[in-house]
């Protein structure tokens, strides 16, 4: 007996970005492989994930509807999981097809429909390797920062005693001058 | 014993929303976020109003978004 599902499928923005056909042929061509029927598959959107999947940030949403004997399921799911390019897949029993859902999948098979290009942002940044960078340029920074203020603090220190030792110098002369004066 | 209300812990049960005219489904993201809290955990029943039935609905149509990747687990 077959079960009419509606499947939604996670693929990698690597794979739309490359073509998002064979991209598409990857989910409908499993499908069949297994002895589903398909009736509308299409792309339902591309977005930001709420967190990582598979160091992923962003991925591109297929969403089908197809007919496949109960006895097939767990083998293609199966498959979807063994996939790198599939990043989830979610299937659920549905007692219909949507009525709007066959025009949609129509307007992706005209020659007009074009496929935006995934954003670039879609892999996971090495977060911890990047603050570590930062932090020991920082920690360089502040160290710069601290030799140079040393060093400001040694010269300012040493102009006084400079002076002093002038200053003691011209006292000890006018004292001798003064003691020759009075011998005098 | 704890003190009950007019209504009983429940609330007032003939003010209750149903799902019937506006099902649940796991792909309307702005809906199904009206039902989280700030840290991302489902409401109970005396905050969405929903029947028993539309509350099992909301639940499984918000597990379904999690998995997916459109909605988040924490926050």
């Amino acid at each position: 007996m077959t079960t009419i599902y509606e499947g939604m499928f996670l693929i990698d923005n690597a794979a739309v970005r490359e073509d998002w056909n064979a991209a598409k042929t990857i989910i409908t061509g499993t499908l069949e492989k297994h002895g589903a029927t398909i009736h509308t598959a299409r792309r339902w959107d591309e977005r930001r994930l709420a967190y990582p999947i598979k160091k992923r940030n962003r991925a591109t949403f297929l969403l089908t509807y197809f007919e496949i004997p109960g006895e097939n399921v767990p083998a293609m799911r199966r498959e979807f999981e063994l996939n790198d390019t599939v990043l989830r897949n979610l299937q659920i029993a549905v007692d219909a097809i949507p009525e709007s859902e066959t025009e949609l999948a129509q307007a992706e098979l005209s020659d007009d429909f074009v496929v935006p290009a995934p954003p670039e942002d879609d892999a996971v940044d090495e977060k911890p390797s990047e603050e570590g960078e930062e932090s020991s340029e920082d920690g360089e920074k502040a160290k710069a920062e601290g030799d140079e203020k040393k060093s400001e603090g040694e010269s300012s220190e040493e102009k006084p005693s400079e002076e002093t030792k002038a200053e003691a110098d011209d006292e000890t002369k006018q004292k001798e001058g003064a003691a020759a004066s009075e011998e005098n | 014993m704890a003190i009950k209300g007019k209504f009983g812990r429940r609330g007032n049960q003939r003010n209750r929303r149903t799902c019937d005219d506006q099902p649940l489904d796991y792909k309307d993201v702005e809906t199904l976020e009206k039902f989280l809290t700030a840290y991302g955990q489902i409401q109970g029943r005396r905050r969405t109003g929903y029947v028993a039935k539309c509350q099992r609905d909301l639940k499984l149509a918000i597990k379904r978004a999690r998995f997916l990747g459109l909605m988040p687990f924490v926050g």
